[in-house]
């Protein structure tokens, strides 16, 4: 399957799911699938959107949170799988996008080269719930049930490698203009107070 | 009261209602004390850059939080500082054992003790040190400052607060 039919098929199931997006691939579909301004995009600390998506979650527990992440981002922060299954966010669920290289720099090979099973390694490290999916049929048919399950859950999206410096560009803004929208919509949607009195 | 009851105090007060840690030897109490109030969400980490997104994901939630190591799982942490928290203005508060002082006779802390304050001065993050057992009624005013300044903001811990004198 193809990340972008992925990643079009997974926000149409969004509902009100707050989503952090891995730099990268990742965020790039999300924002194309979306153009969501209540959905956190990193432009960095690659590895982390999995912890920020966790501290968000543990903080917002009323607020069902997707993290979509993909394997080079997961591959720099394997341990947060056990942070994430320690925790155990009920309302934190977990995709990886898995084409295997970093696209986004121009579809170089990762360093294990197909030979991993990270939902085996999820399993491992103490989630209850995680699968990897092939093909977009099967996606689509397993939604519903990945939709109603708690986490901590690890969808795991094999999807086809594809060439091209940024085939898919990124979101439109960036920095602390990204902080403010993301902020100022969690604190429209959910009433809490992001930021203070004074805006900051 | 000891030095961790009284800086798990002013942290109370501040409405921290989450920590994420990875302990050095002198943090330790503080987390453990942490660890034991039912107010505070704690969340032990496997690399302390966790601690710094989480905290930064906290931030969105409306929750106030602290990030506590120690000075070299700080220094791991600098790529994530700059790329998440300078990138967008995001304040994450630190509590970090200020290792590799003159009184910290541990050889493999040295290299911290040398190079931390320059490499914060050079990413021009704000930091404050508490020495002494008064000084940690600064910690409010020190989280405040971290909130207006919107960036990483180092609370260091010294030996003499936590440990008390060096005696060899």
């Amino acid at each position: 399957m193809r990340a972008g039919e992925a990643i079009y098929l997974l926000a149409r199931h969004r509902g009100d799911a707050v989503a952090v997006c891995a730099l990268g691939m990742a965020a790039n579909e999300w924002w194309a699938a979306t153009k969501s301004e209540d959905s956190f995009y990193m432009h960095g600390a690659m590895g982390f959107a999995a912890s920020f998506a966790l501290g968000l979650a543990l903080s917002l527990p009323q607020a069902p949170v997707w993290l979509i992440n993909a394997d080079g981002s997961l591959c720099m922060n394997l341990g947060c799988l056990l942070t994430e299954a320690s925790q155990a966010a009920r309302n934190l669920k977990h995709f990886v996008l898995d084409n295997g290289v970093y696209q986004t720099v121009g579809g170089l090979p990762m360093v294990n080269d197909g030979r991993t099973d990270y939902a085996a390694i999820a399993r491992a490290a103490g989630f209850p719930r995680a699968r990897t999916i092939e093909a977009l049929a099967e996606f689509e048919w397993q939604l519903p049930a990945i939709m109603g399950e708690d986490g901590p859950a690890l969808t795991v999206l094999r999807v086809d490698p594809e060439m091209g410096f940024l085939r898919t560009p990124p979101m439109t803004y960036e920095g602390p203009e990204m902080k403010y929208r993301f902020g100022r919509a969690l604190e429209r949607r959910f009433g809490i107070e992001v930021f203070g009195p004074q805006g900051y | 009261m000891d030095v961790a009851a009284r800086i798990h105090e002013q942290l109370s007060k501040c409405g921290i209602k989450l920590a994420a840690s990875l302990p050095d030897d002198w943090v330790a109490p503080l987390i453990e004390r942490i660890a034991a109030d039912n107010h505070i969400r704690h969340v032990r980490v496997a690399r302390e850059a966790e601690a710094i997104a989480i905290c930064s994901g906290a931030f969105f939630g409306g929750v106030r939080a602290v990030a506590l190591m120690g000075a070299t799982g700080l220094l791991t942490c600098t790529g994530e500082l700059a790329t998440l928290n300078l990138r967008h203005q995001i304040p994450v508060f630190l509590i970090v054992s200020q290792r590799g002082s003159i009184d910290d006779h541990r050889i493999y802390q040295e290299v911290q003790g040398r190079r931390t304050i320059p490499l914060l001065q050079a990413y021009d993050f704000p930091y404050h040190i508490l020495d002494r057992p008064d000084d940690v009624s600064a910690i409010p005013d020190a989280f405040e400052t971290c909130r207006m300044q919107k960036r990483p903001f180092v609370l260091f811990l010294t030996r003499r607060l936590v440990k008390g004198e060096a005696t060899a």
